[in-house]
């Protein structure tokens, strides 16, 4: 019986362990789709993604931010990222989700259209951000590639810093 | 070496309290020389400490305090005027006393600061004449330099020579022998209490206990201090002459409360974290209360008149009310009397008066406001800054004081007091008063502001120049200020407590400055009041009444609304013109004002409803969010839902530049969305059913005509969609009888908004009575269809009621 136990766990270690040694050239990420295009953030950013539920509107700030919502006793500013990348706004429905990041200690909720997957791309597949782009202002951190999809890879402390 | 640590500990806080106190005590001696009281108070603190250090072996710490009790000891007995030279020296001598506990505190030794120099000037001091003695002369004799213990009665002497040898000129050999005889019994009892100490090793010696808000932080453990308290030496012969000084009477008095450990400890130190946790939680439980008194109420609506319902109510009013009492215990403890911080200023004055060649007078009131202990610890340096400020730039040398007619002596004045939910720590000062020309003409050699800028300022902006980085108004750089660092550190901190800082100034009349603090205590009683679909809550201490008003009551006068309240004139603003609410609800003929009192200020805030009173806990909308003109924070109600907390100061501000008249038409703000019909699909009609078999007969019968149809099952699932517009509805067929809203309620609903006047609403039901048609007519229904009904007869009158236009039947 032990015997068999061992070579189970054996069998397991030897599953595990090139999965573990991958890890250090892959990066994990959850992706969403905003409009047409697929997205994604590091899963370490992201705190949890819920269901939509009421928010209350806040006033003097740009649209794309829809107000502030209640999280298991925190007050949580809601942005939605369909109005922030200049699309127009959406009714919620059943695909609608709020991903909640935190970076430090800023948080903020994040309206997108519908999740995709969690991924796990190889750092030798995400490419740098076009050059058109300014690199420090903008919020997309890379390109990654995966299969026949390209994904775009967004810098969440930037999605949450405020910039109005 | 435990019980070591923790005399040490208690020791330390004595101390430092003891030398806070002495700081203000000295300085309020040199103004009352004669004060005998306060002398010997202060001179018990000198000693006190001496005793205490004494018997934990900090040799240097003894003595230097021994010197200055000499000292004091001879002002006590009138040998000694005190005058502001002898003065410095003492307040030298506490400075060092006070760098000498921190030292101990760090290291647990005493080590690394040379006293000798102050040693022998206060040497010098008691010398009897209480001539002048310059710091640089260096009297002390060589033998003063070891700071290490060495065996007490070498050190006796010692002492005892420190003290004599400078005073030999001045002294009679009577005086010296006197002397030399105080000391020796004095040190007599320090050593019996030593010793006593010794054989009580088991007991503490006990420090009188802290005042209960001192909370201090956990002690860090340090390496154990030399173990070596040398056996007491034989003791030294009674003295033959009688104790001339009553020093020694009150070395044992000193002593015997120490040794008599108290039984009851009437005070514990906290940490503060620990605090801050508590207050956390009691956050979380009123959120929690405000949610079961919620549900009391909704319970006891659904089942009046059941008898476990008495028992509920009772169960929840205990809850609710050790609540309540549980967070005001929980911030009392929290709380802190502002005296704490206003405290170090009398010395600083002092010193800075010395320093600047000036003479001003600190006036203090309202040091008994008290404040959260955050902000008590935060606004410590905030204040230093702007006293030193008004010290250095303010008030003005005498004698261009006298040239301008005023006092010789300037006034500073620090009040603190209570003003709505906040704090205002008010500073005046008599000086020069800030002027603004030069202020501008500054700020652009610097770079600071443009010239363009500079002309578009208002005097108070002009003062706020100073808060900026790198602008500094000295001319001379001089040691206390003008380094152009400070003052926007101040604004800093001050922001940091979401504070604000007002300035007020008149050139050659002073200046004064206002530091205002909200009491960031996290639970605060507030109004909450409606407007259209929204709830905001307003901190009840602004709330100076409320009073509903007629619509014809309110006035325009140039642009402004106002409204007359008893016989003042009290201008109106409302809450959406502040909030960018849509008004798309009517509000009717009548409206809620909601007086709001800001010091002398006021003002008048319409609302739509009370909502009523709450407690609500104020939580931040976070860095995202921060800074949001109008909102103080946000708040999580018994629902879950969120609610914004409305800044009651910032309001007022915002209400000026609110141009828009109050009492504008809500009908015309919303324009009617009509858009041409096309095709037939462009018209939308609501189905609104419970049941999926008359939904569909429904469906069927209109489905020919081509128009768009939407189903919802009951009343609130049809005022989401409605509310939610992804169409615009042209009719709606409504049944009455459903679950969660019926019919009627959901005809009164849809007519509040202005938006949906005219959208016909359609009444399909089986209800045939008269008094069921007459109640559709008052709820907004025009037309009422008896089921059962032909298609026909049902799509005609849909028709008529949309203007469908014919060209569209197929």
């Amino acid at each position: 019986m032990s015997d068999k136990l061992k070579d189970i766990i054996n069998k397991q270690g030897e599953q595990q362990n090139p999965d573990l040694i991958d890890l250090d050239n892959v990066v994990q990420l959850v992706g969403f789709i905003i409009g047409d295009e697929e997205y994604a953030i590091p899963i370490l950013a992201i705190q949890e993604i819920i269901k939509p539920f009421s928010w209350t509107r806040v006033p003097q700030v740009p649209s794309y931010v829809k107000g502030v919502f209640n999280m298991r006793g925190s007050v949580i500013p809601l942005i939605d990222l369909r109005l922030k990348f200049g699309l127009p706004e959406q009714k919620h429905n059943d695909e609608t989700r709020f991903i909640v990041m935190k970076v430090g200690d800023e948080v903020a909720g994040f309206v997108i259209d519908r999740l995709t997957m969690a991924l796990r791309i190889k750092k030798e597949n995400i490419g740098p951000a076009p050059d058109t782009i300014n690199s420090d202002d903008s919020l997309i951190d890379g390109v990654g590639k995966e299969e026949d999809r390209i994904i775009t890879i967004l810098k969440a402390d930037k999605l949450l810093k405020r910039d109005f | 070496m435990d019980e070591f640590q923790e005399i040490l500990q208690d020791f330390l806080v004595e101390s430092f309290e003891l030398v806070e106190k002495l700081d203000e005590d000295l300085v309020e001696l040199e103004n009352t020389p004669e004060d005998l009281e306060l002398l010997n108070g202060i001179f018990r603190v000198a000693h006190t400490v001496k005793g205490a250090s004494s018997f934990l072996n900090f040799d240097v710490l003894t003595h230097l305090t021994h010197h200055m009790e000499d000292v004091l000891n001879k002002a006590r007995h009138g040998d000694l005027i005190i005058t502001s030279d002898i003065m410095d020296v003492i307040l030298e001598s506490v400075d060092l006393m006070k760098a000498l506990l921190t030292v101990i505190r760090d290291t647990s030794a005493d080590a690394g600061i040379d006293v000798t120099a102050c040693v022998a000037r206060l040497d010098k001091v008691s010398g009897g004449d209480g001539d002048v003695p310059t710091p640089e002369v260096q009297v002390a004799p060589v033998v003063e330099e070891t700071p290490v213990v060495e065996e007490d009665s070498a050190k006796e002497e010692e002492v005892a020579s420190a003290t004599d040898e400078p005073d030999y000129d001045n002294m009679s050999d009577d005086d010296v022998e006197a002397e030399i005889q105080r000391l020796l019994a004095e040190r007599q009892e320090q050593d019996k209490a030593k010793r006593k100490a010794k054989i009580d090793a088991g007991e503490k010696v006990a420090a009188p206990p802290p005042t209960p808000e001192e909370v201090v932080q956990t002690p860090t453990p340090e390496p154990e201090p030399t173990p070596s308290a040398p056996v007491a030496p034989p003791p030294p012969p009674p003295p033959a002459a009688p104790v001339p000084a009553s020093g020694g009477d009150e070395a044992p008095k000193a002593a015997a409360p120490a040794k008599k450990a108290p039984a009851v400890e009437q005070t514990i130190r906290v940490d503060v974290k620990r605090l801050d946790h508590l207050m956390n939680l009691i956050g979380e439980l009123v959120l929690a209360k405000n949610r079961l008194i919620k549900i009391n109420d909704d319970v006891e609506e659904r089942y009046e008149g059941e008898e476990f319902l008495e028992e509920l109510n009772q169960v929840v009013s205990i809850v609710s009310l050790v609540t309540t009492d549980l967070q005001i215990a929980v911030m009392k403890t929290r709380m802190l009397p502002i005296g704490k911080v206003f405290n170090k200023f009398p010395r600083m004055i002092r010193d800075l008066t010395r320093e600047l060649n000036k003479k001003i007078e600190l006036e203090i009131s309202g040091e008994e406001t008290e404040l959260d202990k955050s902000i008590v610890e935060e606004i410590g340096d905030p204040l230093v800054h702007i006293i030193r400020n008004s010290c250095d730039h303010g008030i003005e040398q005498p004698d261009a004081r006298v040239a301008l007619g005023k006092e010789e002596t300037g006034t500073i004045s620090l009040k603190a007091y209570n003003e709505g939910n906040q704090i205002v720590i008010q500073i005046d000062d008599d000086g020069k008063g800030l002027d603004t020309t030069m202020l501008k003409k500054k700020s652009i050699e610097k770079g600071i502001i443009t010239e363009k800028e500079a002309e578009q300022m208002g005097d108070k902006e002009a003062f706020g120049l100073i808060f900026r980085p790198g602008f500094s108004t000295a001319a001379q750089v001089t040691n206390v200020s003008g380094r152009g660092v400070g003052m926007d550190v101040v604004k800093t901190n001050i922001e940091k407590l979401n504070g604000i800082i007002d300035i007020d100034s008149e050139i050659d009349k002073g200046t004064s400055m206002k530091l205002k603090i909200p009491l960031t205590l996290a639970i605060i009683q507030a109004l909450l009041v409606g407007v259209q679909e929204e709830t905001y809550a307003i901190p009840l201490a602004s709330v100076l009444e409320t009073v509903r008003i007629s619509t014809d009551e309110v006035y325009t006068v140039e642009g402004k609304s106002v409204m007359r309240l008893r016989d003042e004139v009290l201008s109106l603003v409302h809450i959406s013109d502040i909030f960018e609410v849509d008004r798309i609800i009517d509000g009717g003929e009548h409206a809620y004002v909601v007086v709001l009192g800001l010091g002398a200020q006021k003002l008048g805030l319409i609302v739509d409803t009370l909502v009523g009173q709450e407690e609500i806990v104020i939580k931040s909308l976070g860095e995202y969010l921060k800074g949001i003109e109008g909102v103080a924070g946000a708040t999580i109600r018994g629902d879950g839902g969120v609610t914004l907390i409305v800044d009651v100061v910032a309001l007022m501000d915002m209400a000026r530049k609110v141009k828009t008249s109050v009492v504008q038409s809500a009908a015309n703000a919303v324009a009617q969305i009509t858009l041409e019909k096309t095709k037939a699909s462009d018209y939308t009609i609501m189905i609104v059913d419970d049941s999926k078999t008359d939904r569909t007969i429904m469906r069927k019968a209109l489905e020919a005509l081509g128009v768009t149809l939407v189903e919802a099952v009951d009343g609130q699932e049809a005022l989401n969609t409605l509310k939610s517009s992804d169409h615009n509805f042209d009719a709606m067929l409504i049944d009455i009888e459903m679950p969660r809203m019926d019919g009627y309620t959901l005809a009164g609903e849809i007519k509040k908004y202005n938006r949906y006047k005219n959208l016909p609403l359609i009444a399909v039901t089986s209800r045939t009575g008269k008094s069921d048609r007459m109640r559709g007519v008052e709820s907004g229904m025009v037309e009422y269809i008896t089921k059962p009904y032909s298609a026909d007869y049902l799509s005609s009158v849909v028709q008529r009621n949309i203007n469908f236009k014919s060209e569209f039947l197929s």
